[in-house]
Parts: C-alpha cells; sequence; structure tokens
C-alpha cells in the first residue's frame, strides 16, 4: 500500500482524490451508490448567500469526449447548507471544501465570514461561465483576481482559502500569481471552458443559456498545460481538475505538480469513477515501486 | 441504486427508429414500476449516459428492456448494440408510480415513447385487483407500438392517432375525455409530450376534475441520482426546483410547472 496521504495548507487529505464542485451535489446521492468517506475531499456544489434557482433547462449538452452545463449556481443557501448538509459530511470524515460565489464583493467576504472555522477549506467560484455576474467578471483579469483574493482572505481568521481560477482568461500564470499575491492560501484549477452546441435542426443552441462550460475527458490536455503554467508561477499548492477519468489521468497533474485532484464529470460517466481512481493510484505507485505519492509532485522531466 | 454492468440479450426496431433494448443485470434490484435506468451508450465519446424509463424487470432471470428513441448519436451508437456487448448504468432510478390500495380503476394515458413508463405499471399490476382502461396517442399507424402488450392487459384500450391512420384521429388525452365518464377513474398516469401534459392538465381543470393525476416527465440529465441539478424542474408555485431524477420522475400534476 502507497501513501496517498496529502497535506495541503495544514489540512489532511487521506488521498489526493477530491469530489469537484457542481457534480457531487452535498454527497447524500452518490453515498447512496458508495461510501463516500473514502474520498480525500469534496468541494460542495456552489454557494451562495441567498438560495438560488438557478438557469432554465436544457442545462446540459454533449460534445465528443465533452459535456456542457450550464446549471447557474442553483444552491439552497449557505445557512439552508450549514445547517442541512454539513453535519452530514462532517461525519464522513472527509475534508469539506465550500465552493462560494458572490455578485459582489461584499457578497464573497460575507459567505467566508459565515463558512470560517465551519469548513475544513473555501474555494472562491470566481470563474462560473453561467451566470450573470456570478464571478466569472472578477475571474478574468490579474487586477481584480487579486482584488476579490484579498476580500475574502480578510474576512477569515481560520480557513485555507482556495481561489478556483478560469481558463477563459489572457494569462493562467499572471491570474496565479494575482490569487498568490491577493493572500490566495491554494489555487484550483482548471473552472469548465466556455463553449456551445447548436442543434442543426432547430437552429437553436441546445442549452438554454446559450453558452455553457465545457469539461470532461476532451478537455484534458488544455487543463494539464494551464495546471503546468499554474504550478510554475506561484509557490503557494495547486490542485489541478479538467478531464480526468483514470488514476493516470490524475497522475499527469501531480506529476506537473498539483498538489491533489479533483474529478468532476466522471463521476456522470461512472459513479464509482473516484473510488476506482483513488484504488488506481494505489495500484499505480505499487507497480512503479513508489512509496508516497509525494515523490511523483512536479516530477515532469523536460528537455 | 447500484453501479452494475450490464449484457444486451436483445435489441430490435420495434417502430421507425424506436428500438427495445433488453439487457441482464448481474444482480437482483428492487425496481418498482415507472423507475429508469441511467445507461451508457457503450462509446468513450459519449460521456453521458442516457436516461430510459424501464419497461419490465423480470427478477426470476434479471433482465431489464427499455425502448427508445434514434435522435442522436448517442442513441444511434445504442441501435447498434449486439447480443452480448455490455453496457453501464445506475439502476433502478426515481421514485416511479405507487398505486394506494384505494384506488381500484386506473387510468393510463400514453404519447408516443410516453407509452413505455406506462407498460411497467400494467407488469407490475398484471395481477392484482386493478382495473386498467388505456389511452394511447402516436403519430400515425406506423409508429403504433406495444399495442398487443397494452391490449391484452387492460379493460379497454384507446389509440388515436394524429392522422386517423389507425384508431381514431385524434390524442390520447381526447380519448381519455370522451371515455372518462364511463371510465370513472380513481387515479390516473400520464406520460407524453409537454403539449399533451399541458391539454391534460387544462382538461381536468376545465372539467373540475379532481381525480389525483400522476404524470412521469422526461428532461435532459446529468448524474441522473440527483447530485449535479441539471435536470431540475420549477414547482407550481415558482419559488423552488425539484429534481426530475431524484424527486420525480413521477409528480403531481398541481405539483410541478408543465
Amino acid at each position: 500500500m502507497a501513501n496517498l496521504h496529502t497535506q495541503i495548507c495544514g489540512v489532511s487529505f487521506s488521498n489526493p482524490v477530491i469530489a469537484a464542485s457542481g457534480t457531487f451535489g452535498f454527497g447524500r446521492e452518490f453515498n447512496e451508490v458508495y461510501d463516500i468517506s473514502v474520498l480525500g475531499g469534496i468541494s460542495t456544489k456552489g454557494l451562495t448567500l441567498e438560495a438560488r434557482l438557478g438557469n432554465p433547462t436544457p442545462r446540459i449538452a454533449e460534445g465528443h469526449g465533452v459535456i456542457l452545463n450550464a446549471v447557474g449556481l442553483q444552491n439552497p443557501g449557505v445557512e439552508k447548507f450549514i445547517a442541512d448538509d454539513l453535519p452530514f459530511l462532517r461525519s464522513k470524515g472527509i475534508v469539506v471544501i465550500a465552493n462560494v460565489a458572490g455578485k459582489t464583493l461584499e457578497d464573497y467576504a460575507e459567505i467566508c465570514r459565515r463558512l470560517d472555522g465551519l469548513v475544513d477549506m473555501i474555494e472562491l467560484n470566481i470563474s462560473c461561465p453561467n451566470v450573470k455576474c456570478g464571478g466569472m467578471a472578477f475571474g478574468i483579469y490579474p487586477e481584480s483576481v487579486e482584488q476579490v483574493t484579498s476580500v475574502a482572505k480578510g474576512a477569515m481568521a481560520r480557513t485555507p482559502l482556495i481561489v478556483k481560477l478560469s481558463p477563459n482568461v489572457a494569462s493562467i500564470a499572471e491570474n496565479a500569481q494575482a490569487a498568490e499575491r491577493g493572500g490566495a492560501d491554494c489555487i484550483s484549477l482548471i473552472n469548465t471552458i466556455t463553449g456551445m452546441v447548436i442543434d442543426v435542426e432547430k437552429r437553436k443552441p441546445i442549452l438554454a443559456n446559450v453558452t455553457g462550460g465545457v469539461s470532461g475527458a476532451g478537455i484534458k490536455p488544455i487543463a494539464v498545460r494551464m495546471t503546468y503554467e499554474a504550478c510554475k508561477a506561484v509557490k503557494i499548492p495547486v490542485i489541478g481538475m479538467g478531464g480526468i477519468t483514470c488514476a493516470e489521468d490524475a497522475l499527469e497533474f501531480i506529476i506537473a505538480g498539483a498538489h491533489a485532484v479533483q474529478v468532476g464529470t466522471a463521476n456522470f460517466t461512472d459513479t464509482l469513477a473516484m473510488p476506482k481512481i483513488i484504488a488506481g493510484l494505489n495500484d499505480w505507485l505499487d507497480a512503479h515501486g513508489v512509496a508516497d505519492i509525494a515523490m511523483l509532485r512536479g516530477t515532469l522531466k523536460i528537455g | 441504486m447500484r453501479e452494475l454492468i450490464v449484457k444486451v440479450v436483445g435489441n430490435e426496431e420495434i417502430a421507425p427508429g424506436i428500438y427495445e433494448i433488453e439487457f441482464r443485470l448481474p444482480e437482483d434490484i428492487n425496481f418498482r414500476c415507472g423507475q429508469f435506468v441511467n445507461l451508457s451508450v457503450g462509446d468513450g465519446g459519449h460521456l453521458l449516459r442516457r436516461p430510459f424509463a424501464i419497461l419490465f424487470y423480470d427478477r426470476a432471470t434479471h433482465t431489464a428492456g427499455v425502448c427508445y428513441q434514434v435522435k442522436g448519436a448517442g442513441t444511434k451508437l445504442l441501435s447498434e448494440k449486439k447480443d452480448g456487448d455490455e453496457l453501464t448504468c445506475v439502476i433502478p432510478l426515481g421514485n416511479g408510480f405507487v398505486l394506494r390500495e384505494e384506488e381500484k380503476r386506473v387510468a393510463l394515458i400514453g404519447g408516443g415513447v410516453g407509452v413505455f413508463p406506462l407498460l411497467s405499471v400494467l407488469g407490475q399490476y398484471h395481477d392484482s385487483d386493478k382495473h386498467f382502461r388505456c389511452y394511447m396517442g402516436f403519430r400515425n399507424a406506423s409508429y403504433v407500438n406495444t399495442f398487443g402488450q397494452f391490449d391484452h392487459r387492460s379493460d379497454a384500450l384507446f389509440v388515436a392517432t394524429d392522422d386517423g391512420s389507425f384508431g381514431r384521429k385524434g390524442t390520447a388525452v381526447s380519448e381519455f375525455f370522451a371515455d372518462f365518464e364511463q371510465a370513472k377513474p380513481d387515479v390516473i398516469f400520464a406520460c407524453g409530450p409537454i403539449p399533451m401534459l399541458r391539454a391534460l392538465k387544462s382538461g381536468l381543470a376545465e372539467r373540475n376534475i379532481h381525480t389525483p393525476c400522476y404524470v412521469s416527465l422526461e428532461e435532459r440529465m446529468g448524474c441522473g441520482i440527483g447530485a449535479c441539478l441539471v435536470c431540475v424542474c420549477h414547482k407550481a408555485n415558482g419559488q423552488a426546483n425539484v429534481r426530475v431524477c431524484k424527486d420525480g420522475p413521477v409528480f403531481e400534476i398541481g405539483e410541478v410547472e408543465i
């Protein structure tokens, strides 16, 4: 048995595989399929101060090797999460990362203040492509990335802050550095890539929202490249994600420099995807005589 | 619900572009009529599974069947599956149809591919004291399918087509209301396209009929198990959403916006 234990910002993960925000709800449904305490952690469905109903349907579409979603931050609001869902997640003994979004800087400060000390980490969603004022505006330019990071960090005394970066930007490295300057303890990337699918017969977009976020196996090379660029640009830990479906996929991100990974769309293709990835990581490390997954981190050989 | 690998044991075109696929499960499941399966199309390029109502589940052989319409690349791939091919799925999903003890006279209203979930109701209550009157609507004679299966299990069967090429010219809903006084159902189950369900809802309201009515809804889905919030519809008050996959797919007709 190889050591999969991973430490990020003083938070201890039993393994580096985390459920990605938006694909896993608050864990209850997947826990009906398998005991989710085997996971390293979960990043919750994006939370806002008030409950939101989200976008009209259809909210999902498909391309080859990818899907598009435009859920639009439907969530019960942070108070209901704290009352109804957090105790369940706590009972599973896994790292609980609250993914949060807001319309204004004040929203970000307030939701971070409310969750400070209640969850293990906060993941700042400044890159949701599916809602107007859903944070995307904050995620595009380095100046606003730094500003919203600084405001969120300033609102918290105890909980480490992850800033989730958008891929729909000019420079991942610059935005990663902006988050680091703003006080981020960790970076996660990539959020979905904005895309569109058209029904040719109807000459209409499939998604009611017209555009949506592209995710799934097909975006993995982009995600690996961006994770690599971010890891080179900052000193803080990086959590990589985008198209991971198996242990080898996860290892690409680790070798590129990531401390941990998140898995999203693969949960739709196989509800047991994450337990299989965790088992696969262990098998791979054992087969290659690697005692600790940390020994692979950032070991990319170039030239 | 379980994540299972299933083996195809039959896949036949039963009407133009409409197939019935049967598959064997590796273990027994607890199936209730009206539940569905989220089934892969067996190709790595299509990441989303397809949700299909389960037609029947045979406990003795662990075999289930679904009908589907070939609409795009995914269902086209599914239509090419042969006996022995393996597919993955999560099964069974959703709440399904439930008949209360006192509900003896049951009206089943199905339009197009919406007739399939209703077939499982007839299957489950085959040897019961329930009495079924069925109303089916199709585009034209070539789409009329599963007719025999409905016919031999129900007290009365009414079939209408849009162009009158089979049965009467009309819809499943018009057939239902024409027979309503005769039928006097204790409960109504319906599945079909949204215009059909709207016609049913407004028809019940206009006639001041308060018979309990449950509809099975369809929506594009992601996870199929209630986590991703993709397949929602508004509750009737517009102030909250329900998940078609987890809270449904069967809803009381007044509970949701149609």
